[in-house]
C-alpha cells in the first residue's frame, strides 16, 4: 500500500495553510509534528477527502482518491480534532450508526462495535448517553469509531489533546495495537506522544514539510548541537538571553541548562544525545516554547 | 439500513418530540376552534356545541334537495308571500326583514339556502340575504336560477379589474360547463370548515421544517461532518438516505397533523355532504368537484408544498453552517405572505402571492385564479402543483450535492 501526496497546497486568503507538500507514505506510524497553525489539520483533512486541495493530488496505489471515491474511503479511518458526537446517542448506538455509514453489514457492525468498545474500555458505559461522557471517554470513542472498518489508513488528528498523562499513555498503547500493517498518521504538537510509537517523523512549519525522517535517525541533524551546562543563576540568565535554552533545571543553588547551539556555548558545556523534543525546539524555537508554557 | 438510521436519528431527538407535540396541539386547537365556536339559533336562543350541531343537521334535513328551477321558484314565492303580510315584516331603517313566527318557522330552518339563492341573483361583490328575494320577478314561467348563475359568472369574468384574457375566460367557461345542474343541496359544515382552514396547516409545515433544519447543518454544527464525510457512504448513500428519511418523516408527521386537523371537524360535524357539489357553498364556484374531491385536490397541493418546503429546508441545511440560519430564511418564506393581501387576481404581485406557500395552501375555489402561458391557461391548483413539484425536483439533488461538496474547515 502506498499513499502519495503530490504537490498539495491549500490557501486561505493570502496565507498558505499547506504549501506544496509532497511525500510517499507506506505502512507504519507517522508522527506529524508542528506548532499550532503549521498546517497539520488542513493536511489531514485533505488526506481524508473532506477538504479539497487548491492544487495537487493524493494517490492511493497510483490512483487519485477522487477516482477511487468510496473505494478510498472504505480504506480510511479518521479521528478529527474536536470530533463531535450526537449527545442523545449512546456509545453503542453511535458506533452502530458509524458502522452503517462505513458500509459494514449488521453482523459485522455488532461484532466490531463490541470488540472495539471493549478495547477502548467503554463496554461498561456503552449504553450511557454520550452527553454524560468525559473528554477522555469521548476521545476513546473517537478512536474506536475510526477503527470500525479496520482501515488500512488511520488518520488521527491531535488524539491526545485534553487527556491527562495516564490516559495519554493508554492512548499511545491503543494506537500501537491498531497500527499493524497500516499507514497511521498521528498529528500532535505534544512531542512525547509520538516519540515512543512513531516510525517516521514528519515535521511541518508554515504549511511545508521541514523534514521527513525515520524516528531512529531523525535527531541526527542536531547531533553535537545539544549542550548541557551547569551555571549559577546570574550566568543562567545570561545564557538564556544569548542562546536557545530548551530546558532549565534548578539543582541546589545552581541551574542545569540544556542549550541548542552549533558550537559550544561556553567553557564547561558538554554535548548530550539529542531528543525529539530538542529537534522540535530547534526548528520551532520561541513558537514552541510559548505553546509549551501554555 | 441508512434510511432507517437517519429516520431514527430524526425521531429520537427530544426536540423533535417536543416540536411535534406542540405543533399537533396547535393544529388540533386551530381546527377545533370552529367546532368550539359553532353556534346556531332557534326561538329559545343560542344553541352551542353538540346540541347546536344536531339542531343544524335537523334543520338541513328539510332542505337536502335538488335545487331545480321549480323548487327555487316555489321557495322564492313562499318568501315573497310572507313579505306580503305587514305583520310579518320588520324594518331597521335600512332594509326589511321577517319577524316572529314568520321568521322562526319559515326562514330560520333554511336561511343558509335562501341566502345562497339570493346571492346568485346579486351583482358580483354584493352580498344579499333572503330579504332580497321579494325583489325577484317570478311571474310567468318562474325564475331561471341557472341562467342567473351563468349571467353572474359572465359578469365576474368580465369584471375589468380581473383583467382576464379571452383565453382565460374561455378556460373558466369550459371548466364551468362541466358543473352538473341542478345542484344537490344539503348539510356540509365539516367540509366548508376544512376547505376554509387549509392555511392553518402552515404551522405544521413550519414545525416539520424546524425539525428537519439540522439534518445536514446539524452535522456541521456538531462537528460530525468530518467523520461521516470520510466514511465509505458519507458522500454517496448517506445524503440520499438523509433526504429519503427527511421526506418520510415529513410525510408521516404531516399526515398525523392532517388526521388531527380534519378528524376534529369531521368527528364533530359529521362527514355528511362529502358528495355534494362545491356549489352548495357558493353557486359561482366554477369547479365541477364535490367537497371531498376539492378537499383531496387541495390536500394534494398542500402535500406538494410540504415536499418543496422540505426540499428547501434540506438545501439550506446542506449549505448553511447552523440550523438557526436555515430558519432565518424559512420563517420569512412561510410567514411574510400572511401579512400580504392580494388586491385582485391578476398582475405579477397577485399572481406571485397566490403561489407563495401560505396563499398556495388556500384552495380559494371561487376566485377564478388562473395563469396564462402563451395561449395555454392553467388554474391555480395545476400551477401550484407543477411549481412545487419542480422546486422539489431541482432542490433535492442540490441538497445532496451541497452536502457531498461540503468542505470541512
Amino acid at each position: 500500500m502506498k499513499l502519495q501526496l503530490q504537490h498539495l497546497s491549500k490557501r486561505y486568503g493570502t496565507k498558505y495553510a499547506v504549501n506544496d507538500v509532497s511525500t510517499v507514505l507506506k505502512p507504519g506510524i507517522y508522527g506529524l509534528l508542528g506548532a499550532n497553525g503549521a498546517g497539520k489539520t488542513t493536511l489531514m483533512r485533505m488526506i481524508c477527502g473532506v477538504l479539497r486541495p487548491a492544487s495537487g493530488n493524493i494517490y492511493l496505489n497510483g490512483k487519485t482518491i477522487e477516482d477511487l471515491g468510496q473505494r478510498y474511503y472504505s480504506h480510511l479511518g479518521y479521528m478529527p480534532q474536536d470530533l463531535g458526537f450526537y449527545p442523545d446517542f449512546t456509545a453503542r448506538e453511535f458506533m452502530l450508526y458509524m458502522a452503517a455509514v462505513k458500509g459494514l453489514d449488521k453482523k459485522e457492525a455488532k461484532t466490531r462495535t463490541e470488540k472495539l468498545l471493549e478495547m477502548v474500555n467503554l463496554s461498561d458505559v456503552a449504553n450511557k448517553k454520550i452527553r454524560s461522557y468525559s473528554g477522555g471517554m469521548k476521545q476513546r470513542l473517537g478512536i474506536a469509531q475510526a477503527e470500525l472498518n479496520d482501515p488500512s489508513i488511520l488518520v488521527l488528528d491531535e488524539p491526545t489533546a485534553g487527556l491527562d498523562p495516564k490516559e495519554r499513555v493508554r492512548f499511545r498503547n491503543l494506537i500501537s495495537d491498531f497500527a499493524k500493517e497500516k499507514i497511521v498518521i498521528l498529528s500532535t504538537h505534544i512531542v512525547s506522544d509520538v516519540s515512543y510509537i512513531a516510525d517516521t517523523i514528519l515535521m511541518m512549519k508554515d504549511g511545508r514539510f521541514l523534514l521527513q525522517e525515520p524516528m531512529a535517525t531523525v535527531t541526527d541533524c542536531i547531533d553535537g548541537k545539544v549542550w548541557e551546562i551547569v551555571a549559577d543563576s546570574r550566568e543562567a540568565a545570561e545564557y538564556s538571553r544569548r542562546f536557545s535554552v530548551v530546558n532549565l533545571h534548578h539543582e541546589n543553588n545552581m541551574v542545569r541548562l540544556r542549550i541548542i547551539h552549533e558550537t559550544s556555548p561556553a567553557a564547561g558545556a558538554f554535548t548530550v544525545p539529542p531528543s525529539l523534543e530538542d529537534l522540535f525546539l530547534y526548528y520551532f524555537g520561541e513558537e514552541a516554547q510559548n505553546e509549551r508554557s501554555e | 439500513m441508512l434510511v432507517r438510521c437517519e429516520f431514527l436519528k430524526i425521531l429520537r431527538k427530544k426536540s423533535t418530540l417536543i416540536i411535534m407535540a406542540v405543533s399537533l396541539l396547535v393544529t388540533a386547537f386551530l381546527f377545533g376552534l370552529p367546532v368550539l365556536q359553532f353556534q346556531t339559533y332557534n326561538k329559545d336562543g343560542v344553541l352551542k356545541g353538540t346540541k347546536g350541531i344536531a339542531y343544524e343537521k335537523e334543520q338541513f334535513s328539510a332542505v337536502s334537495v335538488l335545487l331545480t328551477n321549480e323548487y327555487i321558484t316555489q321557495t322564492v314565492r313562499e318568501v315573497q308571500e310572507l313579505f306580503k303580510d305587514p305583520n310579518n315584516v320588520g324594518y331597521d331603517g335600512n332594509e326589511q326583514f321577517l319577524i316572529g313566527d314568520a321568521y322562526w318557522n319559515n326562514i330560520a330552518p333554511r336561511e343558509k339556502l335562501l341566502n345562497t339563492i339570493a346571492s346568485t341573483y346579486a351583482a358580483p361583490g354584493e352580498s344579499a340575504g333572503y330579504n332580497k328575494l321579494p325583489d325577484l320577478d317570478i311571474t310567468g314561467g318562474g325564475t331561471d336560477f341557472y341562467q342567473a348563475r351563468e349571467d353572474k359568472i359572465e359578469k365576474l369574468l368580465n369584471t375589468p379589474s380581473r383583467e382576464l384574457s379571452e383565453e382565460q375566460k374561455a378556460f373558466w367557461r369550459k371548466m364551468n360547463s362541466n358543473v352538473e345542474e341542478p345542484f344537490q343541496y344539503g348539510y356540509h359544515e365539516a367540509w366548508t370548515t376544512i376547505i376554509s382552514s387549509f392555511e392553518l396547516l402552515m404551522f405544521a409545515l413550519l414545525a416539520i421544517c424546524i425539525v428537519l433544519a439540522p439534518v445536514f447543518s446539524g452535522e456541521y454544527q456538531a462537528g460530525t461532518d468530518a467523520v461521516i464525510l470520510s466514511a465509505k457512504y458519507g458522500k454517496t448513500k448517506l445524503p440520499a438516505a438523509k433526504i429519503i428519511a427527511s421526506l418520510l418523516f415529513g410525510l408521516l408527521a404531516f399526515t398525523l397533523h392532517i388526521i388531527a386537523a380534519f378528524g376534529i371537524p369531521l368527528a364533530a360535524f359529521g362527514a355528511d355532504g362529502w358528495n355534494l357539489p362545491l356549489q352548495a357553498a357558493g353557486t359561482t364556484v366554477p369547479y365541477p368537484y364535490t367537497f371531498l374531491q376539492a378537499t383531496l385536490i387541495s390536500l394534494g397541493v398542500v402535500y406538494m408544498i410540504l415536499i418543496a418546503m422540505i426540499s428547501l429546508t434540506l438545501l439550506l441545511s446542506a449549505k448553511m453552517k447552523s440550523p438557526y440560519i436555515v430558519l432565518t430564511v424559512l420563517v420569512p418564506v412561510l410567514f411574510i405572505p400572511i401579512f400580504l393581501s392580494p388586491d385582485g387576481t391578476s398582475g405579477i404581485y397577485n399572481q406571485t402571492l397566490f403561489l407563495l406557500p401560505y396563499r398556495a395552501s388556500m384552495p380559494e375555489v371561487s376566485k377564478y385564479i388562473s395563469y396564462q402561458f402563451g395561449s395555454f391557461v392553467l388554474d391555480a391548483f395545476y400551477v401550484r402543483t407543477i411549481l412545487y413539484a419542480a422546486l422539489a425536483v431541482i432542490m433535492l439533488p442540490l441538497a445532496k450535492l451541497g452536502f457531498k461538496k461540503h468542505q470541512v474547515s
